[in-house]
């Protein structure tokens, strides 16, 4: 029976190694269909602007994804986005910062939501979803007293809508930013403890504890992480529309999340990587791009988003309950 | 009269691991039989035979001196065959007449709730067994052994013909087991047969006519209680094993302890007042029944329930043990008890999870060295023969046996100064576990100070230079040079000395 259980191991191993390749295929699949379809859809001009358009859950997506191999989630990260543009609004109009010193300050009060998070979730045991539902409401509740609402902040000087709006070396501003931080992921993910960690603590968190693993710290740190990139992806989102509102980033933590998982992340924790986030986030947005180059209603995006999702959710759950149907229950292994 | 229910050579293994090898016993109405055995005996699979949950492999099974089918869950219960657990598994936010209730009604989603006669019939059921408390309680309120009425109201209330209680005295003070012993009595009177499961002599001498003793999976003797004395009954249970090996040459005594605990006290862990020492090179066996207090022991010493107060010496230099990882950073290695959940992280490959303890020694700045990590799993798989299609192959791949190998494998790559294994043979095969056996004998013999918790007692007594006994989270005696198994046993049982008030 361990062999058996040995080749159910492959056997998943293999199909999130197909579970990418299919990725790849919709991908393509989406590209040949919208070349066609869409006028002006293959374009450098429109691949450019799939990526200017997909930084900010891009961002959210690869900074989730740590939390979810930890078998943690975070609703809040869309409701931190909104806190974070208008605190780097406030700073910059009302309290006369530079913009890059406002930034820098709504990226750390990311982090800092982020730690609320992670606290919250490591010291005092509450389930994530529950937490980050509670900040959810919280940011963006928070967000809006200190707009009371309807305030929002424009005319940022062109040297900071350059970050959102121009190019820079033939690419998006953004989109390098976006490159530099899932690389830096990727490694931390794929490359160092931390990661790992990370997956272990999602298998088997009680294990984890027993290794000598820091587990709360692994924990709290995702959650920062979140934050911190929530931060980032506000003070972009502020730069590609050029203003700052209450509800910037509404539904994004629900798109990232969506990315995730359609790469090939177990919502359970334990299994994933980043460069599947990647390949989800892409999946995403090309298909949301395209059928607005296809001149199809909005709706068919929302109702092939879920069949994608749903597909992928199907064939990881499919997955988790082979390696978690043990050897056998009732009986001790040899 | 015929037995209500008899088990005749009854066997069930599972995998390689012969659980019973042979049992019989015949449960007549209206007597309390007493079954008697050490930990892994077979107890928990025998009853587990009786009430369905098991199917045995070979053997037969009568019912009124008639055989039968194998039983089902379902069909036991319908037979009359209840068992009440130590534990009682009600619903806590009913009532007490609703849970005696719920599984004699009818079971039919639009069947009414007689709620007259629920109570009627509660009522009638607990004045039976002489309970004190009100069917309209809700049985959250109730206490452990009141709860433990209800559970045997609802077997009277079933019709059961045979209770099987499993150590229903263990949790509870000794005024509250008398009443309980009462009620067993009074249970048997009417006619009920009773399979009475306990580690407390005197409560068995005081209330079974029969006894039958489980020994390895085997029955070996079933007497009537008049005239058994308790050393017979520990014999036994021990039987004469022989410790199959020579035995270890004593640490040297010029170095002084490696570990001093004084008056070590954890409430949560349920450890008071707890003293012990142990020299660089030494095995101490920590004996005692399951929930005596040594695994929790084991819990305290690596930071995982910290203790509340007294003192962990070092060497001779206080520490404090907040967490695994001070553990760990004082050289402390655990092998916990529950391989699969604790032991090892079983989707991960066998290399990750040897490393797993010194990741910081061998990952600097946490970045992998996939080299360091592939050449220390080999070093491992290599000197341990872990039986591994490779270190990246998935631990839960391999055999209980080896998944131990993996689990003791990223604790020496720790380079400990003391090791705590706890039960490090359990469900390991014959082989491997005679290799593990070695393997402690050597690391002993290199100068690691070893605290080994087995409840196989010839384990204990063939490998440990010194012996302390725990019951109720106290060492309820030392033994320096190794003592026989009835002597451990005695000690565990609390047998020769005046009860305690758990």
């Amino acid at each position: 029976m361990s062999t058996a259980f040995h080749h159910r191991l492959a056997r998943i191993r293999a199909l999130v190694f197909r579970h990418e390749s299919l990725l790849l295929l919709i991908l393509l699949a989406e590209w040949i269909t919208f070349s066609f379809l869409g006028r002006r859809f293959a374009t450098w001009e429109n691949a450019a602007d799939i990526l200017r358009h997909s930084a900010e859950i891009g961002l959210l997506a690869v900074a989730l994804t740590p939390v979810i191999l930890t078998g943690g989630i975070d609703l809040s990260a869309g409701s931190l986005l909104g806190l974070c543009a208008v605190i780097f609004g406030k700073l910059w109009r009302d309290a006369g910062f530079p913009p890059t010193l406002a930034a820098v300050t709504a990226v750390a009060a990311g982090a800092v939501g982020g730690l609320l998070n992670g606290s919250l979730v490591t010291r005092l045991k509450l389930p994530p979803l529950i937490v980050t539902l509670g900040t959810f409401s919280l940011f963006r509740g928070i967000a809006e007293a200190l707009t009371r609402g309807t305030d929002t902040f424009t005319n940022f000087p062109n040297t900071f809508l350059f970050l959102g709006q121009e190019r820079l070396l033939g690419l998006p501003t953004q989109a390098w930013i976006f490159f530099l931080l899932a690389g830096t992921a990727w490694l931390l993910i794929h490359r160092t403890t931390a990661g790992r960690n990370c997956c272990s603590a999602g298998f088997n968190p009680e294990g984890a504890v027993y290794a000598g693993l820091p587990l709360s710290k692994i924990q709290t740190l995702a959650y920062v992480g979140v934050g911190t990139v929530a931060g980032i992806a506000a003070v972009i989102y502020t730069a590609r529309l050029g203003q700052a509102r209450a509800d910037a980033g509404s539904g994004y933590e629900l798109l990232a999340i969506t990315a995730v998982v359609l790469g090939g992340t177990s919502i359970f924790g334990g299994t994933g990587t980043i460069h599947g986030t990647l390949l989800g986030v892409a999946a995403l947005a090309v298909l949301n791009n395209g059928l607005v180059h296809a001149r199809q209603p909005r709706e068919t995006a929302g109702i092939l988003t879920g069949v994608l999702l749903l597909t992928a959710l199907t064939l990881t759950t499919l997955a988790y309950f082979r390696s978690s149907r043990k050897p056998s229950r009732t009986q001790p292994s040899p | 009269m015929s037995a209500v229910l008899e088990l005749r050579s009854i066997t069930k293994s599972f995998g390689p691991v012969r659980a019973l090898r042979g049992v019989s016993i015949a449960l007549f109405p209206g007597q309390i039989h007493a079954l008697l055995g050490e930990n892994g005996a077979g107890k928990s699979t025998l009853i587990k035979v009786m009430t369905g949950a098991h199917q045995p492999d070979s053997g037969e099974l009568l019912l009124d001196g008639k055989p039968s089918q194998p039983l089902s869950p379902v069909s036991a219960r319908a037979k009359g065959i209840a068992c009440i657990y130590q534990q009682p598994a009600l619903f806590p936010d009913l009532s007490v007449a609703e849970n005696i209730c719920l599984a004699l009604e009818p079971h039919s989603a639009l069947s009414r709730v007689r709620w007259k006669n629920r109570l009627q019939t509660a009522t009638s059921l607990l004045r039976r067994i002489g309970a004190q408390f009100s069917p309209e309680t809700e049985v959250r309120a109730l206490s452990m052994p009141e709860q433990q009425l209800v559970e045997i109201a609802r077997a009277l209330g079933s019709g059961a013909r045979v209770v099987i209680m499993d150590e229903p005295t263990a949790s509870l003070p000794e005024q509250e087991a008398n009443r309980l012993l009462e009620i067993v009595r009074e249970l048997a009177s009417q006619g009920v047969a009773v399979l009475y499961i306990s580690h407390r002599l005197e409560e068995i001498a005081a209330i079974a006519s029969h006894v039958t003793v489980l020994r390895d999976g085997e029955s070996i003797a079933t007497l009537p209680m008049e005239g058994v004395t308790h050393d017979q009954l520990v014999e036994l249970m021990v039987g004469r094993k022989v410790a199959a090996s020579a035995p270890l040459p004593a640490p040297s005594t010029a170095s002084g302890p490696l570990l001093e605990l004084q008056n070590l006290t954890c409430t949560a862990a349920g450890i008071r007042n707890l003293s012990l020492q142990i020299r660089p090179g030494e095995i101490l066996g920590l004996g005692g029944l399951v929930g005596a207090g040594r695994t929790e022991l084991a819990r305290v010493l690596f930071g995982i329930t910290p203790a509340d107060s007294g003192s962990i010496l070092l060497e001779n230099h206080p520490v404090q043990i907040r967490s695994p990882r001070d553990a760990i950073g004082h050289g402390i290695a655990y092998l916990p008890e529950d391989r699969r959940r604790h032991g090892v992280i079983l989707p991960m490959p066998v290399e990750h999870n040897m490393t797993m303890a010194v990741q910081p020694r061998l990952f600097p700045w946490t970045w992998i060295r996939r080299n360091r990590e592939r050449s220390m799993a080999n070093q491992f798989i290599e000197s341990l023969a872990v039986k591994t299609s490779g270190p990246e192959a998935p631990v839960g791949s391999l055999s209980g046996g080896n998944q131990q190998k993996v689990a003791l494998a990223r604790w020496l790559a720790t380079r400990p100064r003391l090791l705590i294994l706890d039960e490090p043979t359990q469900g390991v095969d014959i082989g491997a576990k005679s290799e593990i056996h070695s393997l402690i004998r050597k690391l002993a013999s290199e100068g690691l100070a070893v605290l080994l918790i087995s409840s196989e007692l010839p384990e204990l007594l063939a490998l440990s230079h010194r012996v302390a006994v725990l019951r109720g989270g106290e060492i309820v005696r030392s033994f320096d040079a190794p003592p026989t198994p009835q002597q451990v046993l005695q000690a565990a049982l609390g047998y020769g000395e005046k009860r305690e008030v758990a």
